[in-house]
């Protein structure tokens, strides 16, 4: 009722070039566990409307231009006096003119888990309750922390070129800690998962791995110097190509028209992302928002635009920047919308030839976060094993030292995909030649 | 009277809080409402366009009652009486929360209404005169030099309105965070794109946020040195780190790992050194909500406990941890002024306010003038914790090298500091009388954002980098 009041007082002002609502709606339950109990348990409901509208104005020279202004409502607010806000905001901007997008067909993407939908709380405790199950199997290793949550995000949003559109998702998100202990010493894994639906979180596959992990720090010796192959598998590889929730991704930040459009993206159309030559397998990436279940999938995002499965390289070579309509129109592209998930396509080898010996695989990082510019990084590694002469020894510390595009720019990837929430592609990588410093 | 600029809504429901709390404190001695708002605003001036949007706010009612197990929590959106009686009552149905008993400690009534003391306070200041105060900062940075390709002003502001209520406590309070960046993008050969930053910041308002001509100077010479970095020879170096490089370090050390949410999923290497050694004797270590003006300051924490600092680190050895409700109930330790959450729509955990070493008594010229080859760290970019392997993960974004006491023109970018946090404690021999806080934004993993500073003096030490 209250989307139906701000279209309408919306539609009711003459001095707006535009205008985009969004009702969203979450609502979820989130476990949380500590040993031996539950330390809390929360039911949490959140509504609110995001109005941003766009008003026309003029530069300092008086040329055309527009601005635009946003504003939150929570149920009840004062709808007139929320929008007078953002136009007079908008009137404060002037930048160049750009439109909103017009109504298009909108894809049909699995976003639902079922189950979830239909009982958050349950869903929840049985995944904590699973955790726990899976976790109490191995008599050295102890669940210490465990937190789920579980939540269902509604939007339905309109626009005043004709856009009118539903969504439905679900969103889970999971950590937990293992703990072991031997005489004075003490280790631990920490893993945190996101997908939308909770089968793609093989839980109990992943306590299994986390546990010899967790058992294996017990065994680490001091971090190598090496200069070398060095291999990623499954969910860190994910983490390394998509990057993750809090900082991005370097290939999101480059790949985006407004990182070209303020100078911050040095990519071009038509020309290779890389500044050397590429020694390893071609590069081509989707940005896809098809994915099924990824947790950057939807059917529609901010502004409306639909979901879509952008070519954004194909054989190192930039084919587009993923592009939202403001920039689409600045740089005269197509207007792709948000990024969504990275896909790569399959390689030509197998897993098993990518793990010709000697290699170090890095199972862990601290935190990778190359700077989203340069593409430069140097990252502690959590857990990482040296492999050599059949010998599978784990290690500890050390950091990782590279840049990301040259570090893609000589990597083999193997025929084996895998799905990682917002990462679809292969599931190891060799990279040739990368730098570990003790 | 402090003026709290409560908004409507929660000013309204305020009053009714004392009837919900005590009705819900005869079923569960222990029984809390927390109204929480946050908001806030972000100007983006640069060469190509203007922006200015509303940070996304968040604005809801935490009912918690806690039967010495387990916190059960209901969040509601927003602070419709109706609503928040409803979510009281089901949040108490069909539960037990007897067998618990609030600790003595709690027997006291507070009260109170805090404000900030803010010289030029942003509510006072509309948004154009904000957005020009952007302008002209952008227009004094844009052309001095002819490889900047764009100059970028962010401005950010956060206003935080909470009330606490229980039977024994009434406390309300204003938060208001100011945060100014400016960002230099320079082009050199090739394609290559450097940037640098500098922040004023505080918990504060727009009197903090003015940047001098040497400042933006500084900046924009920076920004073209990082031009021709290097990246450094990994290896131990003797380094002297800046006061927010000090900060990252102590925040990931001595910060995240004696948060005791994490003894309590025996996650923290801390909690078996307690009153023993784990850094030299100059090491002094602080949390500290209540400092003036500290981007990480509060009045009360989420739990309505009062803001007060903590010494953590004294001489060398680790004294305590900071707690929340639930690890300092569960582990039988004295409660610390630190239960926040990211928002109403997540739980409580121990978590920093404004971290950071104690002033030493060297100049940094002394401490210098001891280093015949080594780095000094000028400028932190990220840092991770890691508190049961006590690893040290935080990148700077980038070093210039010291030879023979000084400072060169030789710069290194980026730089990784790693190593194990009681060698590198172990390792400071000098503690700088300049002291400072930096702001900055703290997640729990990588969720649960809460705002921070971090901070300290220089420090002459010993780690690896890379």
């Amino acid at each position: 009722m209250m989307l139906h009041k701000i279209i309408e007082a919306l539609n009711g002002r003459s001095d707006l070039a535009g205008w985009t609502v969004r009702h969203l709606d979450s609502h979820g339950a989130q476990v949380y566990a500590v040993p031996e109990r539950i330390e809390a348990q929360r039911l949490v409901n959140v509504e609110r409307y995001k109005i941003d509208v766009l008003r026309q104005t003029s530069d300092p020279n008086g040329k055309e231009a527009v601005g635009s202004g946003d504003v939150t409502l929570l149920s009840g607010d004062d709808i007139e006096a929320a929008i007078e806000k953002a136009v007079l905001t908008a009137g404060l901007v002037a930048n160049p003119v750009y439109t909103l997008p017009a109504p298009a067909a909108l894809p049909d993407v699995p976003l639902v888990d079922a189950d979830l939908q239909k009982d958050p709380s349950t869903a929840t405790k049985d995944m904590m309750e699973r955790i726990r199950t899976a976790a109490s199997k191995h008599g050295d290793v102890q669940l210490t922390g465990a937190e789920c949550f579980g939540e269902i995000h509604t939007t339905h949003l309109v626009n005043s070129r004709g856009i009118d559109a539903e969504q439905e998702s679900t969103h889970i998100q999971v950590e937990f800690v293992l703990h072991s202990q031997r005489a004075e010493s003490d280790v631990e894994t920490f893993t945190e998962m996101s997908r939308r639906c909770v089968s793609d979180l093989h839980l109990e596959e992943a306590i299994e791995q986390r546990a010899r992990h967790t058992l294996d720090l017990f065994e680490t010796m001091a971090p190598p110097s090496w200069q070398g192959p060095v291999v990623l598998r499954n969910e860190v590889l994910g983490m390394f190509v998509a990057g993750d929730t809090l900082h991005g991704g370097v290939l999101q930040a480059l790949g985006s028209a407004a990182s070209k459009y303020a100078k911050t993206s040095p990519w071009e159309v038509g020309k290779s992302v890389f500044r050397g030559d590429v020694k390893g397998d071609p590069l081509t990436i989707w940005a896809n928002r098809l994915l099924p279940f990824g947790t950057n999938s939807n059917r529609f995002d901010e502004e409306g635009l639909p979901a879509q499965r952008v070519a954004l390289i194909r054989a190192n070579e930039l084919i587009a920047f993923a592009a939202n309509q403001r920039y689409a129109d600045y740089l005269n592209l197509p207007a792709t919308g948000a990024f969504g998930a990275v896909e790569l396509p399959p390689g030509q080898i197998t897993s098993s030839a990518l793990l010709a010996e000697p290699y170090v695989e890095i199972i862990q990082f601290s935190w990778f976060n190359p700077d989203l510019i340069t593409g430069d990084f140097a990252t502690e590694i959590r857990l990482g094993y040296l492999v050599q002469n059949g010998v599978r020894k784990p290690f500890r510390g050390g950091q990782l030292i590279g840049n990301y595009l040259d570090a893609l720019a000589d990597v083999r990837w193997s025929a084996e995909t895998g799905f990682f929430g917002n990462y679809f592609g292969p599931q190891t990588a060799r990279f040739t030649d990368l730098k570990i410093v003790g | 009277m402090t003026d709290l600029k409560l908004p409507p809504a929660m000013s309204e429901l305020r009053p009714a809080l004392r009837e919900i709390v005590t009705q819900g404190h005869e079923q569960a001695p222990y029984f809390t409402a927390l109204l929480s708002s946050k908001h806030g605003l972000i100007i983006t001036v640069d060469n190509r366009e203007e922006r200015v949007i509303e940070r996304p706010p968040s604005a809801g009612t935490v009912l918690s009652a806690f039967d010495g197990e387990t916190i059960y929590e209901r969040a509601v959106s927003g602070f419709d009486r109706g609503e928040v009686q409803r979510a009281a009552r089901e949040l108490l149905q069909g539960r037990s929360f007897t067998q618990y008993a609030s600790p003595a400690k709690q027997g006291s009534q507070q009260s109170g209404d805090f404000a900030p003391s803010l010289q030029i306070d942003p509510a006072e200041l509309s948004i154009r005169e904000k957005l020009d105060r952007c302008r002209e900062l952008h227009a004094r940075a844009k052309d001095r030099d002819p490889r900047i390709v764009n100059v970028q002003v962010r401005y950010i502001e956060s206003g935080e309105h909470a009330v606490f209520a229980s039977h024994q406590a009434d406390l309300a309070q204003r938060l208001q965070r100011v945060h100014l960046f400016l960002v230099v993008i320079v082009a050199g050969e090739g394609g290559q794109v450097q940037y640098d930053y500098r922040a004023k910041s505080g918990g504060a308002g727009w009197e903090v946020l003015n940047f001098t001509e040497e400042e933006i100077q500084s900046l924009v010479d920076s920004t073209v040195a990082l031009l021709s970095a290097e990246r450094i020879e990994p290896g131990e170096y003797q380094i002297i780190a800046a006061p927010g490089v000090s900060g990252t370090i102590c925040h990931e050390s001595f910060g995240h790992g004696v948060e005791t949410d994490m003894f309590l999923k025996q996650r923290a290497r801390a909690a078996h050194f307690i009153d023993r050694t784990v850094g030299s004797s100059l090491v002094n270590i602080f949390d500290d909500p209540s400092q003036a003006g500290g981007f990480g300051s509060y009045f009360f924490d989420d739990e309505g406990q009062m803001a007060a600092p903590t010494q953590i680190v004294e001489e060398g050895v680790f004294r305590r941890g900071i707690t929340d409700l639930y690890s300092a109930t569960a582990l039988h330790i004295p409660r610390s002024a630190n239960g926040r959450r990211q928002d109403y729509s997540r739980k409580t955990y121990a978590r920093m306010s404004n971290t950071y070493f104690g002033a030493g008594t060297s100049s940094l010229e002394d401490m210098l003038a001891q280093v015949d080859h080594g780095i000094y760290l000028d400028k932190w970019s990220s840092g991770m914790e890691d508190p049961q392997g006590w690893g040290i993960q935080v990148t700077c974004h980038y070093g210039h090298e010291i030879r023979g006491g000084k400072i060169t023109e030789r710069v290194f970018a980026p730089i990784g500091i790693s190593g194990y946090v009681p060698d590198v404690l172990e390792s400071v021999t000098a503690v700088g009388r300049e002291w400072r806080l930096e702001a900055g934004n703290c997640g729990k993993g990588h969720k649960e954002v809460v705002p921070v500073a971090s901070g300290g003096p220089h420090l002459l030490l010993k780690a690896r980098l890379g």
